[in-house]
């Protein structure tokens, strides 16, 4: 993205006017008992990552096809993820390394925040737009699509790939993960690339 | 009630290891004296580093959020039946006890509606954990939400204090000082080091403020934010990611890299990270980017993860209020990579009107927020 795609400052009420977004392509995991989750180069310990990639590549493959994203999308398109618990398991690991006082193993140092998953999908799907992960107190969807939202009335991203996922917490419960890739109307456009 | 979409900070303060307040932190910065010392707060155990910039005692981070918040609004000379329906954007850093907690849903949520129910502000906070990118996102999407309408009055707060998980666990990542001081940009540097954020901003729509007649410290003139679109937690390494920020910065501003009288950079210390910010603000400053003053203040009050951006907006309005720039410390020598105008020495003064305040984070995530002179 340039920064002469950037509104100056003072027109953006004007930017805001603009036919708003729509949901380009969406995906889910698990969509049947037995989904399994591919395991992802780097990540270890816990399915938190690994999740997020699965769900998030569903999604963005339904609309770009094969990685990476063709670059003119690719450069304006930007990913918020929201998880109410975060990457619950490789902070038990930290907590254990520490409470025993071993050492911390020095691959949980690069999945030790949700950023770094995100660095793993944006690289991959050559996606430069902004990044955002939030920890969303109430309707984690709806959160996350209004800081979505925000990045493309701002004028920062065209388009957000949102990624809702959370880890199972008791036995009997699941991992889950949504993504909803959202941009504007005109990316469902046949020619709208030429 | 719609506005432009610029922002002004009318109240703000911070608590880091330098002590509670504004005062303290102001003159650490400018005198380029570093705040770290021996870990205190637990015993780092087979770690290779062994500093960290806290505070004395055992802060709670909620009660010293809500202290910060209190004083901001304050300072913003703010009512108290102004705070209802107020927006409260929190930047936290994962609670360790969370890890330790079957119910961890309950934890950091936990921490924050407590928060926002004894300040009296946003019924839902929302909580940005996008590691060392976290504040300075919160204040870009409350300045969003004025142009969007959403909003003409948000609090940002953001707090974190040095955990022995995170110690732990940049220690096994290699990325902490052993010697014990930050060195940003310099030879020889090896690293970061952790310490004390907490801070709280409150920012108005520019309209908002004018109306009331608020005290305008600051006015956020333009933000940039991008990514890198390049690996799990390392830069891209020709800065393009974060020169694009810095570019979307100064284009809402309709700036001139010329103007730009202060760069507080992320400069984290450690020897590939800096490497990439120099070479991001050569392309995106271009031939200004050898005369700008350049410091990063994490050489004195560490790293505050999720708070850091806040922390370091503050001491950047600070910097341009009280006229004198804040020290890069710990330098060692120059690096033919990070080829900048580094303050090297207190008493440094500031010229041009804005300053830019920079941060990002694992996953390449980058940002840019153009700071005014008010």
């Amino acid at each position: 993205m340039s920064s002469s795609t950037v509104p100056a400052i003072g027109d953006l009420a004007t930017e805001l006017a603009s036919p708003g977004p729509v949901v380009l392509a969406q995906a889910e995991w698990p969509t049947a008992p037995g989904d399994t989750l591919p395991g992802v180069p780097g990540f270890v310990t816990s399915t938190f990552s690994p999740l997020v990639v699965e769900v998030a590549q569903r999604c963005l493959h339904a609309f770009f096809g094969p990685a990476p994203a063709d670059p003119a999308r690719g450069e304006r398109t930007g990913v918020v993820l929201a998880s109410s618990t975060g990457d619950l398991a490789t902070a038990a690991a930290v907590a254990q390394a520490v409470g025993q006082e071993r050492r911390v193993p020095p691959m949980l140092f690069y999945q030790s925040t949700p950023n770094a998953v995100v660095g793993y999908l944006t690289a991959r799907w050559a996606l430069s737009g902004p990044v955002v992960c939030t920890v969303p107190l109430g309707d984690a969807t709806a959160d996350a699509r209004a800081c979505a939202d925000l990045l493309i009335r701002s004028g920062d991203a065209d388009a957000v790939l949102v990624v809702v996922a959370d880890q199972a917490r008791a036995p009997h419960q699941s991992d889950h993960a949504a993504a909803l890739l959202i941009g504007p109307g005109s990316w469902t456009e046949r020619d709208a690339l030429t | 009630m719609a506005d432009s979409g610029q922002a002004a900070i009318t109240g703000m303060a911070a608590t880091t290891a330098f002590g509670r307040g504004l005062t303290p932190v102001l003159d650490g910065v400018l005198a380029g004296t570093p705040a770290f010392g021996g870990v205190t707060r637990f015993a780092p155990r087979r770690c290779r580093a062994n500093a960290a910039a806290e505070l004395p005692g055992t802060p709670v981070l909620a009660e010293e959020l809500a202290a910060v918040i209190e004083a901001a609004w304050a300072a913003a000379g703010l009512a108290d039946g102004q705070r209802a329906g107020c927006p409260l954007l929190l930047a936290l850093h994962c609670d360790p006890a969370a890890a330790r907690d079957p119910d961890a849903r309950q934890v950091t949520g936990d921490t924050a509606a407590a928060v926002a129910g004894r300040c009296g502000l946003g019924a839902t906070p929302r909580i940005y954990m996008a590691a060392c990118v976290a504040a300075s996102t919160a204040v870009i999407d409350a300045a969003a939400m004025f142009a969007a309408g959403q909003a003409s009055r948000v609090v940002v707060a953001a707090g974190y204090l040095v955990d022995a998980d995170s110690f732990a666990m940049f220690d096994a990542g290699r990325s902490l000082a052993p010697d014990g001081q930050v060195r940003p940009f310099s030879a020889g540097r090896r690293g970061m080091l952790l310490g004390d954020g907490v801070a709280a901003v409150v920012l108005e729509a520019a309209a908002t403020a004018a109306h009331r007649d608020a005290p305008v410290l600051a006015r956020l003139a333009g933000w940039g934010r991008s990514g890198d679109a390049y690996h799990v937690c390392q830069p891209r390494p020709d800065g393009s990611g974060l020169a694009r920020a810095v570019g979307m910065a100064l284009a809402r501003a309709g700036a001139d890299p010329a103007e730009i009288g202060y760069v507080n950079a992320n400069g984290t210390g450690t020897p590939f990270s800096d490497a990439s910010e120099a070479a991001a603000l050569h392309t995106a400053l271009g031939a200004r980017a050898a005369l700008t003053p350049v410091s990063s203040t994490k050489s004195v009050h560490g790293h505050a993860l999720e708070a850091s951006g806040l922390v370091e907006l503050i001491v950047t309005v600070l910097a341009l209020r009280s006229g004198q720039l804040p020290v890069n410390a710990g330098f060692l020598g120059p690096d033919d990579e990070c080829r900048l105008d580094l303050v090297l020495t207190p008493g440094r003064e500031r010229q041009g009107r804005y300053a830019l305040s920079l941060n990002a984070a694992f996953g390449g995530a980058n940002t840019a927020l153009l700071v005014e002179a008010a």
